[in-house]
């Protein structure tokens, strides 16, 4: 009789445990139903902070303003001041495809920080074409893009709070002044990480 | 006895009306406009009725950037006394109807409005062939 009782309890537990989990499926890159947790920078967070910066660089018109548009563009060094190790390419990537798509900015390949370039192919190629054609100059960048990500961590109790802050500066190459900077903070609060905006 | 357990439900109705008590917004602007709003007339598809309430839109109006790019605001709501999370996407068309693609429209930014208050949200669009717009309003789980 007991064991009568028990098998379906045990059934019923079964069928229980397996509903609570969740199967692996596909979800929108940085939509509501993404991962959001405290303690580091999720996707969701790079879109926001790439999609913010390129909507106001695009606003200013500072790139409108080269002799030749469009701007060239170098990368400069993106700081990373948080406790996770993080891809900066996550962030810079996506601003540099979205500046590419408006048409108003092309980021050099071939001039990168402490003189490595990110493409060595092109660069190169570039030498070997100057070379042959006698030419000694090539169109140097108008900008350059730095910044620096910071955070802020707080916790109170058990629950925690993070403040990603994500500062750009573009700076003229010829003057060496910043002729646009900005920055978009992000904060996150909860004691665990959850699925879900 | 039955004093002390009226003392303590006196208590918890105290403790349950503080818990629940509304976070509205006050605000005072200038009467006397200066800047004159370019406002659209604009179509909705509302599904969610308990969204559109919370998060209402009042208005939408554009404005061409320095940078030839075309920025659009929209003036939202919040009809009820509590704070709402809401997240929100702006699509960007271009002149032959084509969605523009990119990570700005790619972008869900979750925001939050208070009790009461009246808020502005805006996106720039992508590039300068973008023409049209729409934007998404989304429910967040509070």
């Amino acid at each position: 009789m007991k064991r009568i009782i028990l098998l379906p309890l045990v059934a019923v537990g079964v069928a229980f445990a397996s509903g609570c989990g969740t199967n692996a499926h596909y979800v929108e890159t940085g939509g509501r139903e993404s991962v959001v947790s405290t303690g580091q920078i999720n996707s969701q967070d790079f879109i926001q902070a790439a999609g913010d910066a390129t909507a106001k660089l695009l606003a200013s018109g500072v790139l409108d303003k080269v002799k030749s548009p469009p701007a060239v563009l170098a990368m400069s060094r993106i700081v990373n001041n948080t406790s996770s190790q993080i891809q900066i390419d996550l962030l810079t990537k996506k601003i540099r495809v979205a500046l590419l798509e408006s048409g108003k900015a092309v980021t050099t390949t071939t001039f990168g920080l402490d003189g490595v370039a990110e493409d060595p192919l092109a660069k190169n190629i570039q030498q070997q074409q100057q070379f042959q054609d006698g030419q000694t100059s090539t169109r140097l960048p108008d900008f350059t893009l730095s910044g620096k990500i910071i955070q802020n961590f707080v916790k109170a109790g058990s629950t925690s709070q993070s403040t990603y802050s994500f500062q750009l500066s573009l700076t003229d190459a010829k003057t060496g002044l910043a002729v646009w900077e900005g920055e978009k903070e992000i904060t996150k609060q909860g004691t665990r990480p959850a699925v879900g905006f | 006895m039955k004093t002390k357990l009226a003392g303590l439900f006196a208590v918890a109705a105290a403790l349950a009306v503080a818990g629940c008590h509304s976070n509205t917004v006050n605000s005072v602007e200038n009467a006397q406009k200066s800047g004159q709003r370019t406002m659209l007339a604009d179509q909705r598809v509302i599904t969610d009725t308990q969204l559109a309430r919370s998060v209402s839109v009042f208005g939408v109006s554009t404005a061409m950037t320095p940078g030839g790019v075309l920025k659009v605001q929209v003036e939202l709501a919040n009809r009820t006394k509590s704070l709402v999370r809401f997240a929100y996407r702006f699509e960007w068309f271009d002149a032959n109807g084509m969605q523009v693609d990119n990570v700005m429209s790619a972008t869900v930014v979750p925001d939050q409005i208070e009790g009461g208050e009246g808020k502005f949200i805006s996106a720039v669009a992508p590039n300068s062939a973008s023409k049209d717009f729409r934007l998404k309003l989304l429910k967040v789980d509070n």
